[in-house]
């Protein structure tokens, strides 16, 4: 998905909307949830998943490195846990479900080990580069199987649920790494900090190195770049836009119904 | 429109049908709204627009799709505008009916899923488990998954056992046909069943929650109740249209296509008075079930929608 943060914000695509509920100032109600979030945090949180849905939805992730994000992981989910081939029709959205069971869960993990105080004062953007690395270390075990993932989260009916995360990872990542600045600079962060992940994220999909050095390398340089945020982001949107429907094309021709 | 076939000769069976008449024990009518009004007449249930003595309905609904099972196809045909064959193709296709294939050689360490056993509630014309079967059979390769087809009424089953000769499924073990109530399936053992489906049904039956409850008990703990019915519209000017082509030309069509307008009539203002879907969804978790997001799903505008819900483990 995260690459069609750019798709989407290009203007002869797509998506007016979910762009907007990136780069512009939110409306109240949406900086509350943002706030409530964060409270929330700090003592502690509600499961994201009801039990039944995580049970199987993370069975259904542990068969992702041999079935990919398919239905038949997601059934395999369902018979390990105990349930029924037909019970995966609690998942109307199909194997898109472990996707977002996938980004939801290594968002909040995020907040387990996140930087102590005494770090937060000391060097936001130092921070925010470990914890999105750290992110991204969370897709290794899954990394072969990555573009099946972006490219279900590019799809129509997707892309709303997957541009709302990125945003909410771009928020976390800000937040955890002390950047709670939130009158100034803070939204054309996110947007940014959005991009950037999103471009480190495809890019770690072709990264053969060793311990994904590239990628921190890459990651390490858009991060720099951060002052011509503006530029950037334009760049970034055609040229993830051109990935995305190259990816989606390739993958068609493989045989992956999207 | 013109299809020479619509004009077809209405076969009157229900004139020489006599349903019967069964006591009937349930106090109100299955939803909220209506329950208040049952307070106050605890024997009466609406038949239409017509309220009528509960003990009454069923035999009344009896006498309605007794009069129409005949040219059921063709009513529907015209009154979804043949949206219904789409419909019912997305129904089934949704629910993914059947053993998926998986590689079975990964390590999951439960024994091979037992075949499973689907049950068409209110399905007459069998429209539905013949989709089911072929799904089952040629979208996911198991050959071994069976289908009840139930409905109250006799003449629909046998309208469906007929239509059934034109199958593949002709004769086959893997269906079976029952006449039961939907609201009393005694013959079924408790959690015996892996997918329940109702198609345009449930507005019909007295007691839409006891039929819930019934489906609750028959699903197996992880199992699926899935719903196709005729809903409320969300855009108001698409509901405008639609409920002037109802009230106005299918009962007229009704009574060219089987001679009998009052059932066509009947028709019409049954779909009305069904919940919206959101009071649904709250008749489903009444019942027992979970309800996945998003709670259903609107076809065509919400002319109609699928409602699903899981029998916890
Ligand atoms: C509109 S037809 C639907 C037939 C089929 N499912 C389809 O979609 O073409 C409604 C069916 O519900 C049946 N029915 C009405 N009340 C019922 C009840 N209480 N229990 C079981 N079936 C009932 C009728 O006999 C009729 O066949």
């Amino acid at each position: 998905m995260h690459i069609f943060l750019g798709s989407a914000c290009h203007p002869t695509m797509i998506a007016i909307k979910p762009c907007r509920a990136l780069l512009r100032p939110p409306s109240c109600s949406r900086l509350k949830a943002c706030r409530r979030l964060y409270h929330s945090y700090e003592h502690h949180r509600t499961p994201p998943f009801p039990p039944t849905e995580s049970r199987i939805l993370s069975a259904a992730l542990s068969h992702v490195p041999t079935h990919g994000f398919t239905t038949a992981a997601l059934t395999q989910g369902a018979r390990d846990a105990g349930y029924l081939d037909v019970s995966t029709n609690l998942f109307p959205a199909g194997p898109f479900s472990i996707v977002n069971y996938h980004l939801v869960t290594q968002r909040l993990a995020l907040a387990n080990d996140a930087p102590s105080t005494d770090d937060v004062l000391n060097n936001v953007s130092q921070n925010i580069k470990i914890l999105a690395f750290r992110r991204l270390h969370a897709n290794k075990a899954i990394i072969h199987r990555w573009q099946e993932a972006l490219a279900l989260m590019a799809t129509p009916a997707h892309l709303p649920t997957s541009l709302r995360e990125l945003a909410l990872l771009s928020d976390e990542l800000l937040f955890l790494a002390g950047s709670t600045d939130v009158t100034s600079s803070w939204y054309t962060n996110r947007g940014g900090l959005a991009a950037i992940y999103a471009s480190a994220e495809l890019f770690m999909t072709t990264d053969r190195s060793k311990d994904y050095v590239e990628t921190e390398d890459f990651l390490t340089r858009r991060l720099e770049e951060g002052e011509e945020i503006k530029t950037f982001i334009g760049g970034v949107g055609s040229w993830v836009g051109m990935q995305a429907g190259a990816l989606i094309d390739g993958l068609r021709t493989k045989g992956v119904w999207i | 429109m013109s299809k020479p076939t619509l004009w077809r000769t209405p076969t009157r069976l229900s004139r020489r049908l006599i349903a019967a008449k069964q006591p009937y024990r349930c106090l109100s009518c299955s939803f909220r709204l209506a329950q208040e009004q049952a307070k106050q007449d605890a024997k009466t249930t609406h038949f239409g627009f017509e309220n009528v003595p509960e003990s009454e309905k069923e035999s009344r609904v009896g006498a309605v799709f007794s009069s129409v099972a005949s040219s059921y196809d063709t009513m529907n045909d015209l009154m979804s505008l043949y949206i219904h064959r789409l419909w019912k193709d997305r129904f089934v296709r949704s629910l993914n009916p059947g053993l998926h294939p998986t590689t079975a050689t990964t390590t999951s360490s439960s024994s091979p899923p037992q075949p499973q056993t689907l049950l068409d509630i209110a399905g007459g014309t069998g429209d539905i488990a013949f989709r089911l079967l072929s799904h089952a059979t040629d979208i996911n390769n198991d050959t071994m998954s069976r289908v009840i087809v139930s409905d109250i009424n006799p003449a629909m089953l046998s309208e469906g056992k007929k239509r059934s000769l034109e199958t593949p499924w002709a004769g086959s073990e893997r269906l079976s046909w029952v006449e039961a109530n939907a609201e009393r399936l005694s013959m079924l053992d408790d959690a015996s069943i892996d997918l329940y489906t109702v198609a345009f049904g449930i507005r019909n039956f007295t007691n839409k929650q006891a039929a819930l409850e019934e489906a609750f008990r028959v699903l197996k703990p992880g199992g699926i109740f899935a719903c196709l019915e005729f809903s409320k519209v969300g855009n108001r000017l698409l509901n405008g249209v639609y409920k002037r082509w109802s009230f106005g030309a299918i009962p007229l069509i009704g009574q060219l296509v089987a001679g009998d307008r009052e059932s066509y009539q009947y028709l019409v203002e049954s779909i009305e008075k069904f919940p919206s879907q959101r009071e649904f969804v709250g008749m489903i978790e009444q019942a027992g079930f979970m309800v996945p997001e998003p709670a259903w799903e609107d076809l065509t505008g919400g002319i109609a929608a699928i409602h699903r819900g899981f029998k916890p483990v």
